[in-house]
């Protein structure tokens, strides 16, 4: 970890106790924040110098029950990526929007409505912004039968199999 | 199956097939076989392939990949757009039987129930000898009237609708940038 970085994670821990930042790789690093203060964490690291925000993801941990969203910022000055993760009840999936530090999150808050179904309080347009005409469960989310809708709403390619070698897997 | 042909069709779909200008709709990876393709290399060219801008004057319409249901609505409209005759190509096997995507919650998985197809290339992806190929088999076909997916879509409208509508919901294009 250089100078730099140990600098400004030093004095963001002073302001939030009991965090850790774990490297990952030369210049990238995670954190792991709880969601209540996921908002004036993100506000006081763009201060610090993460001024960009390059991507919020998703990830469905289906077996723990929770939803991971993870705020990608980086940092201009000392070319640093950090990976900020917080976690939400999967049944209740709600997180106050970033709008307000990155307008750009808008749009990436919406998407992660649109396809996990989290919910950004204070987002004022959480309309879908990809799918049309969607009426399942949203699809990203583990316990959505991708194959089985495919299978349901395209129909496949009846073959003949006349010609498949006996033994080979079998066409239904 | 050939059919009767009168004779100023004879003409007409000789003349047709030495001239083709084709739209290519890029949904997917097959998109980057077709600079080769119009390129020094194979120059399509001269073959009396040219790339055209606009549905409104192409005669072929490329599908070059997997279609989600999103563009599909799109290449529904455009093929609507363009005036009879008119001849479409599936490129890969992503229109032929949904390819890698076979399970997608988001593409289709068979190009022909949603638009007539008069030619499929297989392969993921074909090279630009086997479009070559595909293309000069597609102008024999034209030359001898088989290859009449325009009238098999006039014909059978209600059908190719219906199947639309079921992978769609409705084929209207909303688009909230442009509304
Ligand atoms: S058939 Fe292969 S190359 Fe073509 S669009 Fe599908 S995945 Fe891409």
């Amino acid at each position: 970890m250089n100078s730099m970085n140990k600098k400004i994670f030093n004095e963001i821990k002073a302001i939030f106790k009991n965090i850790e930042f774990t490297d990952i790789d030369e210049r990238k690093y995670s954190v792991i924040i709880p969601k209540e203060k996921a908002v004036s964490f993100l506000e006081t690291l763009k201060r610090k110098g993460f001024s960009h925000m390059s991507l919020i993801t998703c990830i469905d941990w289906i077996a723990e029950k929770e939803f991971e969203i993870v705020y990608t910022l980086f940092n201009w000055e000392t070319g640093t990526t950090l990976m900020v993760k917080t976690r939400v009840d999967r049944d209740n999936p709600i997180l106050p929007t970033v709008m307000e530090i990155w307008p750009t999150a808008k749009y990436y808050e919406r998407d992660i409505h649109e396809f996990f179904g989290v919910k950004f309080e204070g987002n004022p347009d959480l309309r879908p912004l990809i799918l049309e005409k969607w009426e399942e469960i949203p699809p990203m989310r583990k316990d959505f039968d991708s194959a089985k809708y495919s299978k349901e709403h395209f129909p496949d390619r009846a073959y003949d199999v006349d010609f498949l070698l006996e033994g080979s897997e079998s066409n239904e | 199956m050939t059919k009767q042909q009168s004779a100023w069709e004879k003409v007409a779909n000789m003349l047709r097939a030495r001239s083709l200008w084709m739209l290519y709709y890029c949904t997917g990876c097959g998109a980057i076989e077709l600079p080769p393709t119009m390129t020094s290399r194979f120059d399509m060219e001269r073959f009396g392939i040219g790339p055209m801008a606009t549905p409104r004057q192409a005669d072929i319409l490329l599908i070059t990949g997997y279609l989600s249901t999103k563009t599909l609505r799109r290449v529904v409209y455009t093929y609507e757009q363009m005036q009879a005759p008119k001849y479409i190509v599936g490129f890969g096997s992503c229109t032929l039987n949904g390819g890698i995507y076979y399970d997608s919650y988001a593409t289709i998985n068979k190009l022909d129930l949603y638009i007539p197809v008069d030619l499929y290339l297989a392969g993921c992806m074909p090279r630009p000898e086997a479009i070559v190929t595909g293309f000069k088999k597609l102008m024999e076909k034209i030359d001898k009237g088989e290859a009449d997916g325009w009238k098999r879509y006039q014909e059978n409208y209600e059908w190719y609708k219906k199947n639309q509508l079921d992978a769609l919901g409705e084929v209207y294009i909303h688009d909230e940038f442009h509304e």
